[in-house]
């Protein structure tokens, strides 16, 4: 006997991907906020801008890696059932685009996988200015691949979510 | 009153792998040549294996989707290849000489995947020029 229906199954894990994608685009937006404007000295009251950038950026290292790998799974199982009833309507109602940015989505997500591990060395030896460069850059595109991500993932889940 | 200075330095490494001269030539290896793999798997379509998903089917290499058994999937086979090769690849640089590895550019860990972009965009240009 089935405790839940296969949306609701199929659902459940989108929602887990939905929550790590949330908390990887937190983690790895205030860590890119503090390489791009790092928060020298604060006289008087900081606002709200300061405190966001002034985060013990170093210490999301671990937790992006973990949190990227993790939605990456989550992301690649649910993609099973998103190719069969989800992609297939989608092209049959002739949303190219949106399917065409899917694809951009796959590619952008493996891509960032590749660079997981030199994001974390480089997080690792923060200390060393040979690293500022690769370190700073990798990061911003790291969060800024996670907001494209999520943004086309959202997009795609209004135009068809599971269960439509 | 005012806020903590955060800085993004820490103390040292203090761990093995975040010391370790072998492991900096590998993770930089890896990211240079992973996207690199990954265009030339999507450009030549060369995947480590096709998953069927109405089937349940894995296949070697690249299969076409068959007649009444749903579409085919690359994209898994796509990322292993790149994830295989390139764990490969980075681990023969390891074994050169140190004085070889330190040449390894830092610029092209963050240059070429930025290249993939416009590379994926023309790539993907059967979605966005669809009639």
């Amino acid at each position: 006997m089935d405790i839940i229906s296969v949306n609701t199954f199929w659902t459940i894990w989108l929602l887990v991907h939905l929550i790590l994608a949330v908390s990887l685009l937190g983690a790895l937006t205030h860590q890119a906020v503090s390489v791009v404007m790092p928060v020298r000295q604060v006289a008087g009251p900081a606002g709200f801008v300061t405190r966001f950038r002034a985060v013990p950026a170093a210490g999301y290292a671990t937790a992006v890696c973990v949190l990227w790998v993790l939605t990456f799974i989550v992301g690649s199982y649910i993609y099973t059932k998103y190719r069969i009833y989800i992609r297939i309507p989608i092209e049959q109602a002739g949303y190219w685009k949106t399917q065409g940015f899917f694809d951009f989505k796959e590619h952008v997500a493996s891509i960032g996988l590749t660079l997981l591990p030199a994001y974390w060395f480089f997080w690792k030896n923060a200390q060393k200015p040979e690293y500022d460069t690769a370190r700073k850059i990798v990061t911003v595109y790291l969060a800024v691949a996670c907001w494209f991500l999520f943004i086309v993932g959202h997009v795609l889940n209004n135009v068809r979510g599971f269960g439509s | 009153m005012s806020t903590p200075t955060a800085t993004t330095r820490t103390s040292p490494a203090t761990s093995s792998l975040a010391s370790s001269t072998r492991f900096r030539t590998f993770v930089i290896t890896f990211a240079i040549v992973g996207p690199v793999i990954y265009m030339i798997c999507l450009q030549m379509n060369w995947p480590l294996f096709t998953y069927h998903p109405a089937t349940n089917r894995f296949a070697l290499g690249w299969e076409a989707a068959r007649s009444g058994e749903g579409p085919n999937m690359t994209w898994y086979g796509w990322t292993a290849m790149t994830l295989i090769v390139g764990t490969v690849v980075s681990f023969l640089a390891t074994l050169l000489p140190e004085s070889m590895s330190k040449r390894i550019p830092l610029i092209l860990v963050w240059l070429l995947p930025i290249l993939a972009i416009p590379y994926l965009i023309y790539d993907l240009r059967q979605w966005w020029f669809h009639p």
